[in-house]
């Protein structure tokens, strides 16, 4: 095997992102070589993995590597392992890409901030962290990983600790962000004491046949623990502080690749360390969970009157999508719950980027106080409305592509399985998709559209390198919805096999006939239908959109429609004032607080519910996590 | 030789019928009729019927005025594209057994395509920055979110019930749910689908934002809301894609509901259609209007999420045990 | 043939704006009940716009005060042309029994060129609907001019 032998990739892909974290502590003084060491290591590490495309993705090849060649001997694993197939390099991938255009915006985003060094360490440390997580072979460096990346995060959640509320946001995080850590640390001690190994194929093969009192609470609590750290309900509070506080460029990170840390943690905990994905009731769980994610945090997001708060919010709503989609175990839920992680992290991505960019000009992300920016920042409200139109589910943007893969997944499983309740997750996630298109479109109106406060009248276009970064998950999210089918095809599909199939993780770990000489009744690759029932051609409909509004234009131009008064010179005359009922340039924005009162009215009981429920107090959110734990546990128990 | 053909009877679809002219001439029509009806059933005389051609026509005649406060390649975009996007759905639809451009979107899809030309309105009506726009547009959004959800379940019955039938359990492309209904009689003379048309046929002024549920276009509270500041061709732009809505709603319950009463022959399941969209038109929509005051929004709100999502859903529960 | 039918149409959609300048609401009713179904201006086109800005014809009543001078003239502006003035009623012609109060600035035609006058006070819904229908008559002979 030569150095440069593609075996060798995810090693160093990892490797260059901790290297980049120490050298840039060492050397990163000026600010042109921390910034040149930083791209280097994201686009590096960028590199690595799309080069694993086709050997992982295309080939189906497994790549399973040990650590100083400490093959597993005498049937135990006892060496350090990373393990990369194709649902692994699918979230490695996602990881890198958004470190990659994350560090691209960081550049010009951060030069007003202070200790710059730190925070490129950190940015690499995260990076490497979440890539370690998910390429890892082996379940205790896991949660080591885990442990870096989550004290990086709140370590980054705190950088501008000048901010209001970013110490109180890092506190929270690091409280309940620990009670995840330590309950996956004891499953990890749980599962090892059980099974006397660490490595993951190996319990893979040992577990599932063998389900004691104990492994089943080191489930719940390695379920628990990933869980707090993709943010899903009940700890969805902490990562509307977090993104507040944030910067922008972390917030990327935080929604667009921590969360999918614990979700893969999550899809491999259930459908191959325990392979219990085939029960009804832990379905019921997954989707249950997504469902009460999705529904919450959307209307979450609906009475918020912060920017990113409000995204974060969407970015839980969103993850509980996956966990549903993923949670209804076909063919077509996982592989639309997967196709709907990536495009998460791309539009996601592209909002909290566009949010930092109304932030880095206007120094405020508060929705009442803004307006108009459109006429000032042109580029980044044309990128943003691709963001908003993505995370709507607006054709045809990613965001619906997937979206309605997993309608389409839902309803399936719910005529399968002859279970009604499935009908209802449908309808859920449909009326949560509007409500998202309602919450952007408030975003819409009174950040980027509507009347310009004077104050904002010196607003400039935010410099290149933020645009590009934009531009680059912009450009994502439009081909990732015009293409479907090659997205599921060559990255999806693979993935969503690779989940499935426990023995081929097992085998090309522990050697071929491991698994069939260990467990009883060894899991098949399971055959599943990747169809969907349903049709959708984007790229016909873009193209008859095109004709159709080609036609309508040259109509309209022959008709003379570009002929329009309007205003010009300094001072606005009466006619180009806007209709106030006669008065004069009255500054009558409205603003995002209380927009849409025709929902909230009747769902006036609901909001003060849940106005209530989340006090901001860290005890809350802590005791919440552990009255999770403890319905996890007994949950578990119960059906397992 | 066979493509250039074909590419021409695709440009005659786009531009002649089910395209641009049938949607221009019957949507107006549609709406003069339905303005007719109103006048007559108030004991009045009423405008002619080719009222809304005039007042199309006059608003292209019309000084366009751009706010200063307007972005104006939005406030200028924004109606064309509505409309475009107006004329592919209705490109899509099926008229009994002919469809133009089928294979392209199934139902879930429709529903969504019926968002962008209502969220084209919204981004025009934003970007001219008018508060009333605002005001008409926080209006508007929820008046979608309350048609959403006895839509998607309207859709979901049928999908189930069609595919029940067919031995597939889903059906969601619209050319089977035409091609089931010719073969079987239409939907809307399937016992369980009865509740599901009525939701539909509900759903209809809704979505068109006519009365009662008009509150988004208020003219005498907010100035007519999302439209307040837009004047001349813009605002004929939009007059002509509120009258296409009307066509495309009711073609899509005709094509949903009433589909196999066509004859197999274009010309003549056009007239039928016509009819029929005419008459649903008739009942929903002008007499509707004629009978009720405008509703507050929270009220259509509530009315739609319990009365016709009500509705919606005993068809689905119907559906689901094969009745 | 357009231009043809887009000034043929102007004469046949007048859509009003109606614009209360202190009025004693006599006039506001009156015109109100010129589009009920005992008189239906709707029949010849008319509308009431909820907006200036869809307007063709502009209908003021009351004798312009002093408060809403600068409304009534901004508003008016605010109309896209081609457009036309219709005061009703005697107030904004000669102020009415308010003239030489301190706090009146009519008549309006000291500001703005009125086309129509419908004098009255108030007006009979029957004199309105001439009136307008004459203002429909000017819309349509300045929309000619435009070309």
């Amino acid at each position: 095997m030569s150095m440069l032998s593609y075996q060798h990739f995810p090693i160093y892909a990892i490797l260059v992102l901790f290297l980049g974290a120490f050298v840039i502590t060492a050397f990163g003084r000026k600010p042109t070589v921390r910034h040149i060491v930083a791209m280097l290591c994201a686009s590096c590490s960028l590199l690595l993995l799309l080069a694993l495309i086709t050997p992982v993705m295309l080939r189906g090849e497994t790549i399973a590597y040990w650590l100083g060649n400490r093959v597993p001997a005498g049937g135990y694993a006892i060496g350090i392992a990373l393990e990369v197939d194709a649902l692994n390099l699918f979230f490695g991938l996602l990881v890198t890409l958004a470190l990659f255009v994350s560090t691209l915006y960081s550049l010009q985003y951060m030069t007003r901030d202070e200790h710059q060094g730190e925070y490129y360490t950190l940015l690499m440390l995260l990076g490497g962290g979440v890539l370690g997580m998910v390429l890892s072979g082996d379940i205790f460096n896991m949660y080591v990983m885990v442990e870096i990346l989550t004290f990086s995060a709140v370590a980054l959640t705190a950088f501008r600790s000048k901010v209001y509320g970013a110490l109180e946001a890092a506190f929270k995080y690091l409280v309940v962000g620990s009670i995840g850590s330590t309950c996956i640390l004891a499953g990890v001690i749980m599962l090892y004491a059980q099974a006397h190994t660490l490595n993951f194929a190996q319990l893979s093969a040992l577990i599932p046949g063998n389900m004691t009192p104990a492994t089943k609470v080191a489930f719940a609590l390695l379920l628990v623990g990933f869980a707090t750290k993709s943010f899903i309900v009940p700890f969805h509070p902490l990562a509307a502080d977090a993104h507040g506080a944030a910067p922008a460029s972390i917030s990327v990170l935080i929604s667009g690749v921590l969360t999918k840390s614990g979700l893969y943690g999550i899809i491999r905990l259930v459908y191959m360390l325990f392979g219990t994905m085939q029960l009804g009731s832990i379905q019921l769980m997954l989707v249950f969970v997504g469902s009460v994610s999705m529904f919450v945090c959307v209307t979450m997001a609906l009475a918020q009157h912060d920017f990113k708060r409000l995204l974060a919010f969407h970015s839980i709503s969103q993850i509980g999508y996956v966990l549903t989609a993923v949670g209804l175990a076909t063919g077509l839920g996982l592989s639309a719950g997967l196709y709907h992680a990536m495009n998460h992290t791309l539009f996601k991505g592209l909002l909290f980027l566009a949010a930092g960019a109304v932030l880095h000009e206007t120094g405020t992300t508060d929705l009442d106080k803004l307006g108009g920016l459109s006429k000032r920042m042109p580029h980044t409200t044309v990128l943003f409305l691709i963001g908003a139109f993505s995370i709507s589910g607006i054709p045809p943007f990613n965001g619906f592509a997937s979206k309605w893969m997993i309608y389409q997944a839902t309803y399936q499983k719910a005529v399968e399985s002859g279970n009604i309740g499935y009908v209802l997750v449908t309808v859920v996630a449909l009326v949560t998709s509007t409500l998202t298109l309602a919450s952007f479109v408030k975003v819409t109106q009174s950040v980027f559209f509507g009347q310009l406060p004077k104050e904002l009248e010196n607003v400039k276009e935010v410099p290149i390198g933020m645009r590009l970064a934009m531009g680059v998950f912009a450009l994502l999210c439009v081909l990732t919805g015009l293409f479907p089918n090659l997205v599921t095809t060559y990255l999806t599909e693979p993935a969503s096999r690779a989940a499935l199939d426990a023995l081929g993780y097992i085998n090309s770990m522990m050697g071929a006939g491991y698994a069939e000489s260990v467990m009883a009744n060894p899991p098949a690759a399971l055959a599943v239908n990747f169809a969907a029932s349903g049709v959708w051609a984007p790229v016909n409909w873009l193209l008859l959109l095109c004709v159709t509004l080609l036609g309508v234009t040259v109509v309209a131009s022959l008709g003379k429609y570009e002929s329009v008064s309007e205003h010009s010179g300094e001072r606005v005359s009466a006619k180009y004032q806007l209709f106030y009922g006669g008065e004069e340039n009255w500054d009558a924005q409205v603003g995002g607080g209380d927009m849409f009162w025709g929902f909230k009215h009747n769902w006036r009981h609901y909001f003060s519910f849940m106005h209530d429920l989340h006090s901001g107090i860290v005890n809350d959110y802590a005791q919440w996590a552990l009255v999770a734990l403890a319905l996890a546990v007994v949950y578990l128990q119960i059906v397992l | 030789m066979t493509t250039i053909l074909n590419a021409l009877l695709y440009l005659g679809y786009i531009l002649i019928y089910p395209g641009f002219l049938f949607c221009f001439f019957i949507g107006l029509l549609l709406c003069g009729i339905d303005r007719k009806l109103v006048a007559r059933m108030q004991k009045r005389v009423g405008p002619p019927i080719l009222q809304p051609f005039y007042d199309f026509f006059k608003l292209l005649g019309k000084e366009t005025i751009i706010p200063a406060a307007a972005n104006r390649t939005v406030y200028l975009l924004a109606p064309l594209l509505g409309l475009a996007a107006l004329v592919t759905i209705q490109l899509m639809v099926p008229v009994f057994g002919f469809t133009a451009f089928s294979g392209m979107a199934d139902v879930i899809v429709i529903l969504y395509l019926l968002l962008i030309p209502a969220l084209a309105t919204i981004m025009g009506a934003a970007a001219s920055g008018s508060p009333y726009a605002g005001v008409g547009l926080s209006r508007e959004m929820v008046t979608i979110l309350a048609c959403e959800l006895p839509l998607l379940m309207v859709l979901l019955a049928i999908a189930k019930s069609v595919g029940n039938a067919m031995g597939t359990g889903l059906c969601f492309s619209l050319s089977e749910i035409a091609a089931y209904q010719s073969a079987h009689g239409s939907l809307l003379f399937h016992p369980s689908m009865i509740p599901a048309a009525l939701a539909f046929l509900l759903v209809i002024p809704g979505e068109t934002g006519s009365h009662p549920f008009d509150a988004a276009e208020a003219e005498t509270e907010i100035c007519e809301g999302m439209l307040a500041e837009y004047s001349g061709k813009p605002l004929g732009v939009y007059k002509l894609s509120h009258a296409i809505k009307l066509l495309t709603m009711t073609s899509l319950f005709v094509a949903l509901f009433l589909g196999g009463l066509g004859t197999g022959i274009v010309v003549l399941d056009a007239v039928i259609q016509v009819a029929l969209c005419t008459v649903v038109t008739v009942i929903m929509i002008s007499f509707v209007h004629a009978i009720t005051a405008r509703l507050r929004i929270e009220q259509i709100f509530k009315f739609y999420w319990t009365a016709v999502a009500g509705l919606a859903l005993i068809s689905l529960v119907l559906a689901w045990f094969g009745l | 043939m357009f231009k043809k039918l887009i000034e043929e149409s102007t004469g046949k959609s007048p859509w009003l704006f109606h614009i209360n300048a202190g009025s004693c609401n006599g006039c506001d009713i009156e015109l109100v009940s010129v589009l009920t179904p005992r008189y239906d201006a709707e029949r010849l086109g008319f509308q009431l716009a909820g907006s200036p800005r869809h307007a063709d014809i502009v209908v003021v009543t009351g004798p312009i005060t002093r408060q809403s001078l600068n409304r009534v003239l901004r508003t008016i502006e605010q109309v896209p042309e081609p457009r036309c003035i219709v005061t009703m009623g005697s107030c904004p012609q000669s102020g009415n029994v308010f003239r030489g109060s301190y706090a009146i600035a009519g008549p309006l035609s000291k500001y703005v060129h009125v086309d129509v006058d419908v004098a009255g006070c108030t007006p009979k819904p029957e004199a309105v609907i001439d009136g307008l229908a004459l203002a429909a008559k000017i819309l349509q002979e300045k929309r000619r001019a435009m070309n």
